[in-house]
């Protein structure tokens, strides 16, 4: 065992003009350190296209993480996949990626554009073998992982972008590659650097695709545990113990709420020392405390981080709006998407009677659920959760 | 003199940031940034009373609609 982990993310743009995505990502986690990720692009666009590809990456995920052989799981789809009336065949090109014990990846490709590794931020050329099975040719690696090597899976809307409005021959790989490896060195996550890849992909398109473009993106980095705090117990007399329980902790330490600081700095015996800078937004203020690596407002905060949380999860159209300010949430979110693979919560049902008025948005229920809705979100952004109540 | 205004989430919600500002505004019109120290606070107890404000100890309640008259006699009349 490492303590080697993956990030996942990616992001689709579909076909110019059709509401389903011919392009389909599935991720199986196998167990605790093995994951199955399947990129499929079904032939065409649409909902032909969309039921060719959702099979195959569905088929090939659920085999694999099974642990059957990679031959059986082609000829299970070669089998299953409907034939196309149009064009007489049925067709899905796939890659696989197959990390095993966060210490090999195995990727297995048919037909999608060949998948980019970097390694310290460079290309890195690895070794393919040819097999044949069922008549197709399909390449098999075997990797050692290395921390910060970069998987890029593409589907061929990503090449392709910009043939005949900005490249006479499309996006070529070499330039996919160096646009990687400059966005690459900023410590993008995973779901960032694939929505850089496919935003890129989308204005060479001129914001109109002409193929579904989809990018999937596995980083390997190491465990980063991250703690946070919310609220003060609803006993008072367990401050102490909720406060040693949270130092106590490896990695950093995030303070959110007023009156939680107060708790904090009474127990460090330091001072809380909030600035008035708003920067921009209307977040409350920070604060600084010695030994706290973050201190911030509570619910106002945690709500925006909440509202970026289900962003990133979808569209990821704010990403800017986090990743570039300085503020309490905008600074949450960098710890707990970019940095954090393992979060522990400590939350505090203390009720701050001021906040019960029903003409405050901020009353203990609100509170409690947005506890429950972020970390829903980060469970699915794929960082192991725990959630304590005092 | 030290002027303290709660920034915490109650009396977010109830306008702090117009008072900070407010006062920030008022404080460069009257010219007295050599005489006012302006500081945050993350939370004063009250936060039934919000926006809290302290002027060195005394406390008050300031709206943002009242910041201008809060200023005028809480504030100037004291130097």
């Amino acid at each position: 065992m490492n303590d080697l982990c993956v990030d996942i993310g990616c992001k689709s743009i579909n076909h110019h003009g059709e509401q389903l995505c011919g392009d389909h990502i599935d991720v199986v986690e196998q167990n605790e350190n093995s994951t199955v990720i399947v990129l499929a692009d079904g032939l065409g666009s649409g909902v032909k296209a969309s039921i060719l590809s959702t099979l195959t990456a569905k088929i090939i995920s659920t085999m694999m993480a099974a642990g059957l052989p990679v031959d059986e799981c082609v000829s299970t789809i070669a089998a299953t996949l409907p034939v196309c009336s149009v064009r007489g065949v049925a067709y899905s090109t796939f890659t696989i990626i197959h990390i095993i014990d966060n210490e090999t990846a195995e990727i297995i490709q048919y037909d999608n554009p060949q998948v980019i590794i970097l390694r310290d931020g460079a290309n890195y050329d690895y070794p393919r073998t040819e097999m044949n099975i069922d008549g197709k040719k399909i390449y098999k690696s075997e990797i050692r992982l290395q921390e910060n090597d970069i998987f890029i899976a593409m589907s061929d809307g990503c090449p392709h972008a910009g043939i005949g409005l900005s490249y006479n021959f499309g996006w070529k790989r070499e330039d996919i590659i160096s646009y990687m490896e400059v966005m690459a060195m900023n410590g993008l996550t995973a779901k960032n650097l694939s929505t850089m890849l496919i935003d890129e992909c989308n204005r060479l398109y001129g914001g109109e695709p002409g193929d579904d473009a989809s990018a999937c993106i596995v980083k390997i980095r190491k465990r980063e545990p991250m703690n946070i705090l919310f609220g003060p117990p609803a006993n008072r007399d367990d401050d102490k113990r909720m406060m040693s329980l949270f130092f106590s902790k490896e990695g950093k330490h995030i303070v959110c709420g007023g009156a939680t600081s107060s708790v904090v700095s009474k127990y460090l015996g330091k001072p809380v020392q909030p600035s008035l800078s708003y920067e921009k937004s209307d977040i409350p203020p920070m604060a600084k405390i010695e030994g706290v690596d973050l201190v911030t407002e509570g619910v106002i905060t945690i709500n925006k981080v909440v509202e970026y949380a289900k962003d990133y999860l979808s569209e990821n159209e704010l990403y800017e709006e986090w990743y570039l300010r300085h503020n309490g949430a905008a600074l949450i979110c960098k710890l707990l998407f970019e940095e954090a693979t393992d979060i522990n919560f400590f939350v505090g049902r203390a009720i701050n009677p001021a906040h019960q008025n029903p003409n405050l948005p901020i009353n203990f229920n609100i509170k409690m659920n947005l506890v429950e809705e972020l970390s829903k979100c980060l469970r699915e952004m794929g960082k192991r959760v725990k959630v304590s109540y005092f | 003199m030290k002027i303290t205004v709660c920034v915490g989430s109650s009396c977010h919600i109830k306008g702090s940031q117009q008072v900070v500002e407010g006062l920030q505004r008022l404080i460069a019109e009257h010219k007295v940034e050599n005489k006012v120290e302006l500081v945050g606070a993350f939370c004063m107890d009250q936060c039934q009373k919000g926006v809290c404000v302290t002027v060195d100890s005394d406390f008050y309640s300031v709206t943002p609609e009242t910041v201008g008259s809060f200023f005028e006699t809480e504030v100037m009349t004291k130097f």
